[in-house]
C-alpha cells in the first residue's frame, strides 16, 4: 500500500517539474538556432585538427588544398608519428622506441610510465613469441628493476610474467595482455606523448564538442522542453514529449 | 518551406529561399562579427568608485576615483566609509574579480571588501546588512548578512592585497590574500552585485584595481582550472568514438571535398582497428553522395576566382540554377566576377562588367548592400584595407562556392527536405549546442559563458 502512494506522490513530483519548465516550441527554437552564427573557417578548423590529431596526413594535406585551411601543426611531424605508433600495433616495439627517441629523445626520459609500458609490451612480444629464455633475461635486467622503485610498475610486471606460467594463454587470468587491445592502449599512449611533446593537444576536439552537446542538453533539460537531438549521427531535431 | 511533387515549382521556390540563405551569410559578416565582440563587452563593468552614493562626510576618495580613505573618527557602528562601484559586475562571463591594497591599515585595521546590493545602507560595513557579504581585516572573518561572522581567513593589514569574485560556474564568492585564495562562499545574494570596500578608523587608506593594472592573483589560471573541473565533468561522457568519423565524412561529403574524402575513407579502413562507420540508410547516402565530383570541381574554379569558367559549367551541367539571372545564385556568382576584376586591378573591366550585371540588382533591396560594398571597392586605392576590404578575402569566395554547393545539392529529385542543402550535420550540432548554451544562461539569470567555438579552438594552444 506504501508503495502505492510512494509512486503517486513521485508522480506528482514529476507533473509538478514538468509545469515548472519552460516550454519552447519548435518554431522557437529554429529561431533561436538560426540566429547563431557559425564560421564556415572555424567549422573547416574543426576538421583540420580532427584529421591532424587522429594521424592522417594524406586527407590533411588534401583537405588543405581542398579548403584552404592551414594545419595547426606540422603535416611532416604527423608520418613520423604515425610510423611509430604503427610499429607499436604491429608488436615491433624496439622499433617504436628507437624512432620515438630519433623524434624526440626527452620524449622517454620525461614519461617513467610510458617507457615501462613500451618496456612490458617488448615483453609480451617475446612471450608471445616463446622465447621463454629471452623475456626470462629481458624482466630481470630491465623490468624489475623499474619494478623496485614503483609499486605499481611491480604489480604489472608480475602480472606480465604470470603468463609464461600457463600452457593455454589465451584461458589464463592474465590473458588479455596478449589481446590486440594491450598494444592499442600501447601505441595510444606514446601518440599521446608525442603530441604533448609536441605542443599540441593529445585529442581532436570534435568528440569534446559532441560531449559537450550531450551535456548541454541534459543542463536544459531540467529548465526547459525544447527539441533536442537524440542521434549525433543524424543530427535531427526531435520534439520533445512534453 | 513547403514539400512539392514537381521539380519546377521546389526549384523556383527553392531557389529564391536557399540562395537568399548565404546571402545573409556574407552580408551580414563584418557587422555581425563586430556586433557580436560589442554584445560581450556591451555589458559594462565597474571601471571606478561611486562618489555619488558613498558615506559622505565619513570618507574622502581620489581624484582618479580609485582610492579612498576614511576621515571621520570611528564612534560606533553606523559610521562605516562605505563606497561601492560604479557598475555591478557583469555576469556573462565566468567569473568576476577586483582587488584592493591596503595602502594604510589606520588606527584599527577595520576595512572590508565584498559585495552588496543597489540598496545597501551605506553606513554599515558590507557583510553587517541582509544580501550584502563582506570579508573584514581586523578579525578575518567573513560577514553574509547579520552582524556575527564565520570563521573564513586570515587577518589583513597595511601591504596586502585582498581580492573579491564571484564565480558564476560555482555559484560562489571566493576571496584572495596576496595572490591565493582564502575560501569560497555559495553565493545567494540577488540581484546586481556591487563592488564594495569600505573603512572605519581614523587614516585607513585603501587603492582599488577594477582591471586597470594586472591583478596579483592569476586570474586567468584560476579561470583556466575552473573550465578544466568542468571539461572533466563533460569529459565522461560516452560517446562512441565512430560518431566523429561519420560525422567528419559527411561533412567532406556535404561540401564536395571529394580528394579529401577518397583520402579519408582509405585511411579509416586501414586504421587498427578498421572504423566502422555506420553507412547512411542507401536513400541518405544517394542524397549527399550525389553529384560529389560536379560540386567539388565548381568549389576549386570559384576558390580559383575563375568565376567565367564556373558559370559556363554551370550551364552545362546545371543550367536550372543559373537560368534565372535575378537569382541570388546569379547575383553572388557575378559580384564574384566584379571582386575578382577588381582584385587583379581591372578596373575599367569591371566598371563595364559591373553595368551589365549589378546594376539591375541596385534597386532590389535584399541585394542593395552587397552591391554597394562590390562598387565601393572601386573608391579605394588599397581597397584590402578599406571597410569593404572583407570582400577580396579568401571566406567570400568561399560563401559563393558553398552556395553553389547547396544549389547543385537541391537539384537532387532524391533529396526529401531541402533544408539538409543547406548545413552539414555539423553545423547543425553546432547550432544546437550554441542554442542550448545561450538558453540555459538564460534562464539561469544571463550568468556564466556562453559556448564559443573560437575558445574551444584556440584553447590548448601552448605556445
Amino acid at each position: 500500500m506504501s508503495l502505492f502512494w510512494l509512486v503517486i506522490r513521485q508522480l506528482a513530483e514529476i507533473e509538478a517539474m514538468a509545469a515548472s519548465k519552460k516550454i519552447i516550441t519548435r518554431d522557437e527554437w529554429e529561431k533561436k538556432l538560426n540566429d547563431v552564427k557559425i564560421r564556415k573557417e572555424d567549422m573547416n578548423k574543426l576538421v583540420m585538427n580532427f584529421l591532424v590529431t587522429e594521424g592522417y596526413v594524406e586527407a590533411a594535406e588534401k583537405f588543405r588544398m581542398e579548403s584552404g585551411t592551414e594545419p595547426d601543426i606540422d603535416l611532416a611531424t604527423i608520418t613520423d608519428r604515425m610510423a611509430v605508433k604503427k610499429a607499436v600495433q604491429s608488436g615491433n616495439v624496439e622499433d617504436a622506441i628507437e624512432k620515438v627517441n630519433d623524434l624526440n629523445p626527452e620524449i622517454l626520459d620525461t614519461n617513467p610510465q610510458l617507457f615501462f609500458h613500451l618496456q612490458q609490451q617488448r615483453l609480451i612480444e617475446l612471450i608471445r613469441n616463446g622465447k621463454v629464455e629471452e623475456a626470462l633475461e629481458f624482466a630481470q635486467e630491465e623490468l624489475a628493476p623499474r619494478g623496485e622503485e614503483n609499486q605499481s610498475f611491480l604489480e604489472e610486471l608480475e602480472r606480465t610474467v604470470a603468463l609464461l606460467a600457463f600452457e593455454d594463454v589465451s584461458n589464463c587470468p592474465v590473458g588479455d595482455l596478449l589481446d590486440i587491445s594491450q598494444r592499442l592502449k600501447t601505441a595510444s599512449e606514446v601518440n599521446a606523448a608525442i603530441l604533448t611533446s609536441q605542443s599540441h593537444e593529445k585529442d581532436p576536439k570534435l568528440p569534446s564538442l559532441l560531449k559537450m552537446l550531450l551535456w548541454a542538453q541534459n543542463q536544459l533539460d531540467e529548465k526547459a522542453a525544447y527539441p533536442r537531438i537524440n542521434d549525433l549521427s543524424t543530427a535531427i531535431l526531435e520534439d520533445s514529449a512534453v | 518551406m513547403s514539400e512539392s511533387n514537381g521539380i519546377s515549382r521546389r526549384r523556383n521556390a527553392g531557389d529564391q529561399d536557399l540562395g537568399l540563405y548565404f546571402l545573409e551569410a556574407c552580408k551580414g559578416r563584418e557587422t555581425k562579427e563586430k556586433e557580436k565582440e560589442e554584445e560581450e563587452e556591451e555589458e559594462e563593468t565597474p571601471r571606478e568608485l561611486n562618489t555619488i552614493n558613498s558615506s559622505g562626510g565619513f570618507v574622502v576618495v581620489s581624484t582618479d576615483k580609485l582610492s579612498v580613505k576614511y576621515t571621520s573618527v570611528n564612534l560606533h557602528g553606523h559610521d562605516v566609509g562605505v563606497i561601492q562601484a560604479n557598475k555591478p559586475a557583469p555576469t556573462k562571463r565566468l567569473i568576476y574579480y577586483f582587488e584592493i591594497h591596503v595602502k594604510d591599515a589606520g588606527v584599527k585595521g577595520q576595512i572590508a571588501i565584498g559585495f552588496t546590493c543597489e540598496t545597501f545602507k551605506m553606513r554599515r560595513q558590507p557583510g553587517w546588512e541582509a544580501n550584502s557579504c563582506g570579508y573584514h581585516g581586523d578579525d578575518g572573518l567573513l560577514y553574509r548578512g547579520h552582524g556575527k561572522g564565520e570563521a573564513f581567513g586570515p587577518t589583513y593589514t597595511s601591504g596586502d592585497v585582498v581580492g573579491a569574485g564571484i564565480n558564476y560556474a560555482s555559484q560562489e564568492f571566493f576571496f584572495t590574500k596576496n595572490g591565493q585564495v582564502v575560501g569560497s562562499v555559495y553565493n545567494d545574494m540577488k540581484g546586481p552585485l556591487f563592488p564594495t570596500i569600505a573603512v572605519h578608523s581614523q587614516n585607513e587608506e585603501v587603492h582599488v584595481n577594477f582591471g586597470q593594472k594586472p591583478f596579483t592573483f592569476d586570474l586567468k589560471e584560476f579561470e583556466a582550472q575552473e573550465r578544466m573541473k568542468q571539461q572533466l565533468k563533460i569529459e565522461e561522457i560516452s560517446v562512441p568514438p565512430n560518431v566523429s568519423y561519420g560525422i567528419v565524412r559527411s561533412y567532406l561529403l556535404h561540401y564536395g571535398y571529394e580528394d579529401t574524402l577518397n583520402s579519408f575513407d582509405v585511411a579509416s579502413k586501414s586504421t587498427v582497428p578498421p572504423i566502422y562507420i555506420a553507412q547512411e540508410s542507401g536513400i541518405d547516402e544517394q542524397e549527399i553522395m550525389y553529384a560529389l565530383n560536379h560540386r567539388k570541381t565548381l568549389r576549386q574554379l570559384i576558390r580559383n576566382g575563375d568565376i567565367d569558367v564556373a558559370f559556363g559549367k554551370l550551364r552545362e551541367w546545371y543550367p536550372q540554377i543559373v537560368e534565372d539571372n535575378t537569382s541570388a545564385t546569379c547575383f553572388l556568382l557575378h559580384c564574384q566576377k566584379f571582386i575578382e576584376l577588381v582584385r587583379v586591378g581591372a578596373l575599367e573591366e569591371a566598371v563595364k562588367y559591373g553595368r551589365i550585371e549589378l546594376s539591375s540588382f541596385y534597386d532590389l533591396p535584399v541585394f542593395k548592400d552587397l552591391v554597394q560594398d562590390c562598387v565601393a571597392l572601386l573608391a579605394y586605392e588599397r581597397p584590402l584595407e578599406s571597410s569593404v576590404g572583407y570582400l577580396l578575402k579568401e571566406s567570400q569566395r568561399e560563401v559563393v562556392a558553398d552556395t553553389v554547393n547547396a544549389m547543385i545539392l537541391s537539384t537532387n529529385p532524391n533529396m526529401k527536405e531541402s533544408k539538409h542543402c543547406l548545413q552539414s550535420y555539423l553545423e547543425r550540432l553546432l547550432r544546437q549546442l550554441t542554442a542550448c548554451c545561450l538558453e540555459r544562461r538564460s534562464l539561469n539569470g544571463e550568468q556564466g559563458e556562453a559556448f564559443q567555438l573560437q575558445r574551444v579552438l584556440n584553447s590548448g594552444r601552448r605556445g
